[in-house]
């Protein structure tokens, strides 16, 4: 596996996972771009989801 | 988001991977690297397929251990991507990776996405990625991300709940130290979540600690 990638980001999505406190982020999940994005039944249009913002105001742990 | 996807992974028969980019790792975050650990998150999920097995032998014998180059990565993954009913791929800090694999890797991702238009793709980065991001998904949906107040009092008050010294705290104070962040924050970007920045804690010493 290895050979594939030296990258472990499991490693990181650990060190998120345990210091995010519960509930940040989940606005997003009720957002209905969030939703057309996650349940639309495909389409290459719809496939990319970016959420831009300065540094700091909580992207990395959107839940 | 990879815990949001991954909770109903199994309901939804979806498939889930992602990487965080980071300045510190910036060398090593080239797409060659990212797109295979998104695909070695892909097949550790069931066994390797036949047609990784076979590169990977290959790629032993020749040259002392080839490693793979990105159009063999790309090609692996589209055959594995193709063959799950569906995938998610998370990206963060996309303005963290250097600029000249930005568009690199935002052109293979487009590449998968004309392969499997079922896949998914979630990015985070600064405002001044969105530029690249449009260039090759011209309908992305952009979400704009700033601190949300809610979120901030939460976890104010969780830590305040977490005090070491409870005795030292009076209700007057409590609703001051959470105000006084409130404000502050919304007139700066500060990193509310995970550890407390400097800001954070000096506010909170001088408040707390000071008049105790």
């Amino acid at each position: 596996m290895r050979w594939l990638s030296p990258l472990e980001p499991n490693n990181r999505h650990q060190g998120v996972r345990t210091e995010r406190f519960d509930g940040v982020g989940n606005w997003l999940l009720e957002t209905t771009e969030f939703r057309e994005w996650r349940y639309s039944e495909g389409g290459a249009d719809k496939a990319v989801l970016f959420c831009s913002g300065n540094p700091g105001v909580g992207k990395t742990y959107l839940r | 988001m990879i815990d949001s996807l991954c909770d109903r992974a199994q309901e939804d028969n979806i498939a889930v991977a992602g990487l965080y980019c980071d300045f510190l790792s910036q060398q090593d975050q080239i797409t060659t690297n990212i797109m295979g650990a998104i695909l070695k998150q892909l097949v550790s999920r069931g066994g390797i397929p036949d047609h990784l097995r076979e590169a990977f032998q290959k790629g032993k014998k020749e040259f002392g251990g080839r490693a793979p180059r990105l159009a063999d990565l790309m090609g692996m993954l589209k055959i594995v991507i193709a063959s799950l009913p569906q995938v998610f791929i998370c990206l963060d800090a996309l303005d963290e990776c250097l600029q000249k694999y930005v568009s690199e890797l935002l052109e293979s991702l487009r590449d998968i996405v004309q392969e499997s238009p079922r896949t998914r793709i979630f990015l985070t980065g600064r405002p001044h990625v969105r530029g690249d991001v449009q260039r090759y998904f011209s309908k992305a949906v952009v979400i704009p991300i700033s601190s949300n107040p809610d979120d901030i009092r939460n976890y104010v008050e969780m830590r305040l709940d977490r005090d070491s010294e409870p005795e030292a705290m009076s209700n007057d104070l409590r609703v001051d130290i959470v105000r006084v962040i409130l404000e502050k924050i919304s007139n700066v970007s500060v990193k509310a979540f995970g550890t407390p920045t400097p800001s954070m804690m000096c506010t909170y010493q001088r408040l707390g600690v000071d008049s105790s």
